[in-house]
């Protein structure tokens, strides 16, 4: 189990981890599949979790998750953790997990490793919390 | 299919308590038809094979008679454990059970009862605390009719064996009859008031000492019932003929408001998935981050207007079955005080209101030093103090509320009550909750009517406290009857009246 702070952005599914739902987007449709945007964390970062099909409706704020083989890349140039078709994405109970909303995996650009062009590092903070889910506080 | 206990939506993992009890079962199927194996188990077999029962009852009710004989002929612990994972189960799983396991689950508490069961009283007290206060849905009536007939039908089994389970139903009960006069009336909901009156009207007659083991709340819950024949009845006899009640040191309401409640009846109107939620909130949240938490708890608990009714459940169970300890760790964790003031604002309806802020001063009104705890008067007085300056109306609307229930509640024992509240407020001195009560008596933005009004309780307090010292310098020289002391405690002290 990783916590989020440590996830790095790769073409790999490969992150298994947990998370509370903090905040939801619209459903929308991309062709015939819902999706939908959202605002997940752990007690270490946040990330946007890109929630596909049915999870858009199976997932509300204050569920916690736990994502198995998931993964963490761009998709349209926004950088997103989803469950991807290889990844399983499951409620495994509500409310009673502590989470930070900064730093935000999604909002750190990262360029690749000069020593080793195959791994990210993080090159700067865009935004230390979601330009897309301001924090409510 | 599989067999299941629970309804699990897509996406949701499967629970471990139902993979476990489901994995005893299918390992042991063979062995549950009979005829059954005779031989002695050993210590995890027999684990096993109470765990692949309880599963089948609940969820073969076709096959449930055939389970409960092969049970019966194997119980070795008086049902110790068999009980132990029911309860487990009902703690942990009632709200999402499928309805035909929530039947099952009835079914085979009668029968632990009928066998007296090792811990049956507990399996009893685990289910009323999933009857949802303020919730009208047919199932949670249904949950409540079941278990008020259940208390009804074994009456004398319960009074005999376990008395006190019968004190907690009459809590229970009292506090559902309040929601349950509220609502329209249907058939169902008549049947219900009719059982429920009969119920607690009953225990109240016939068997006045066990009630009172309640202590204070027993009035407070009294009080929301007095527009009910029955207990109108009741409440005369309380002021008037206290006497009739046939409990020899009865003889004034007042020595109920002695008693302190015990923390574990606060608990027996929050459900355990509630109450989770709520020590999580007190104990890991940081003043600050509450927010999103209080939005989803609300969404849950408080969407619908009549749940709002158990707002005052959680003001009590915080006031008085929470304690602080993290709060010295942690010192930025979200404070009591802070939830209430936030509960306080999700009042809809002035008489919820009301009711709130009585809750959350209850314990003011009768505090004893010797018997009631300070922490359980911490928070009224701490969310009037840090509600200046910014939020001046809480401090303002509470204070003013504190002074006219001190002088209204029982205007016949005005001088018990505002001796109460006085000794209240120099407890709170005294333990270094708040330095000095200059911040209250010195604030310009209080009006100066309620400014004076507590300068004079003040007074009694400064009083009361210096009758004390001399008192005390007199138990010092001549010890004189106990009874004759300024606070009189000697002859009326809760634990005597029970």
């Amino acid at each position: 189990m990783q916590y989020l702070k440590d996830i790095v952005p790769a073409a790999l599914n490969n992150i298994n981890t947990k998370f509370i739902v903090l905040d939801k987007g619209r459903i929308t449709l991309e062709g015939q599949q819902k999706m939908c945007l959202a605002l997940v964390a752990d007690e270490t970062a946040a990330v946007h979790f890109q929630m596909w099909g049915d999870e858009c409706d199976a997932f509300e704020p204050g569920d916690i998750i736990r994502l198995e083989n998931g993964i963490f890349s761009y998709n349209r140039n926004n950088l997103l953790l989803r469950a991807g078709k290889r990844g399983k994405a499951e409620k495994v109970g509500e409310f009673t997990m502590a989470y930070v909303e900064t730093p935000n995996m999604s909002e750190i650009r990262w360029a690749p490793d000069p020593s080793n062009s195959k791994i990210y590092v993080p090159e700067a903070v865009i935004s230390p919390f979601s330009r897309v889910f301001p924090p409510v506080n | 299919m599989a067999l299941k206990l629970i309804q699990r939506g897509i996406h949701e993992a499967e629970n471990p308590i139902e993979v476990s009890l489901r994995e005893a079962f299918e390992l042991r199927k063979p062995q549950l038809t009979p005829p059954f194996s005779l031989k002695v188990l050993t210590q995890e077999e027999y684990s096993k094979i109470n765990k692949a029962l309880i599963f089948g009852i609940l969820s073969q009710p076709h096959l449930a008679k055939v389970h409960i004989k092969h049970l019966h002929a194997i119980i070795t612990d008086g049902y110790g454990f068999f009980t132990c994972i029911l309860v487990n189960i009902v703690d942990e799983l009632y709200p999402k059970l499928l309805d035909s396991v929530k039947i099952q689950l009835i079914w085979v508490t009668k029968e632990m009862l009928n066998v007296l069961a090792i811990g049956f009283d507990k399996l009893l007290v685990a289910i009323l605390r999933q009857i949802v206060g303020g919730d009208f849905r047919e199932g949670n009536l249904w949950l409540c009719l079941e278990m008020v007939t259940l208390f009804l039908a074994n009456w004398d089994c319960l009074l005999e064996e376990e008395p006190l389970v019968l004190n907690k139903g009459l809590y229970v009960f009292l506090r559902l009859l309040t929601d349950h006069y509220r609502v329209p009336s249907n058939p169902m909901i008549d049947a219900l008031k009719r059982m429920e009156v009969e119920f607690c009207i009953r225990l109240l007659r016939e068997h006045f000492p066990l009630c009172l083991k309640i202590g204070r709340d027993l009035i407070r819950l009294l009080q929301d019932l007095v527009h009910i024949p029955e207990f109108k009845a009741i409440w005369k006899d309380l002021l008037l003929n206290p006497r009739q009640f046939r409990a020899d040191e009865f003889e004034d309401i007042s020595q109920i408001y002695r008693i302190r409640t015990p923390g574990l009846y606060f608990l027996l109107r929050i459900t355990p998935e509630m109450e989770t939620k709520l020590r999580f909130l007190l104990t890991h949240v940081k003043l600050g981050s509450q927010k999103r938490y209080q939005v989803w708890f609300a969404k849950k608990f408080l969407g619908v207007p009549e749940r709002e009714t158990i707002l005052t459940d959680i003001v009590r169970f915080i006031c008085c079955s929470v304690r602080p300890s993290s709060e010295i760790t942690e010192p930025d964790i979200l404070p009591r005080w802070a939830v209430i003031g936030w509960l306080l604002k999700s009042c809809r309806k002035s008489y919820i209101e009301a009711n709130v802020k009585l809750a959350l001063f209850y314990d003011w009104l009768f505090f004893d030093e010797t018997t009631d705890n300070v922490m359980n008067i911490e928070p009224a007085i701490l969310l009037m103090v840090n509600s200046i300056p910014k939020y001046i109306e809480v401090t303002h609307t509470l204070l003013e509320f504190l002074l006219i229930v001190v002088d209204n509640y029982d205007i016949e024992r005005k001088e018990i009550i505002s001796r109460g509240a006085s000794t209240a407020l120099s407890m709170i001195v005294e333990n270094g909750i708040i330095g000095s009560l200059d911040v209250l008596t010195r604030c310009d933005m209080i009006s100066p009517v309620l400014r004076e009004m507590l300068g004079k309780m003040l007074l009694v307090m400064q009083s009361s406290h210096s009758k004390k010292l001399r008192s005390a310098s007199v138990i010092h020289d001549i010890s004189p009857p106990i009874h004759l002391l300024p606070s009189s405690l000697g002859s009326q002290h809760p634990n005597r009246v029970s």
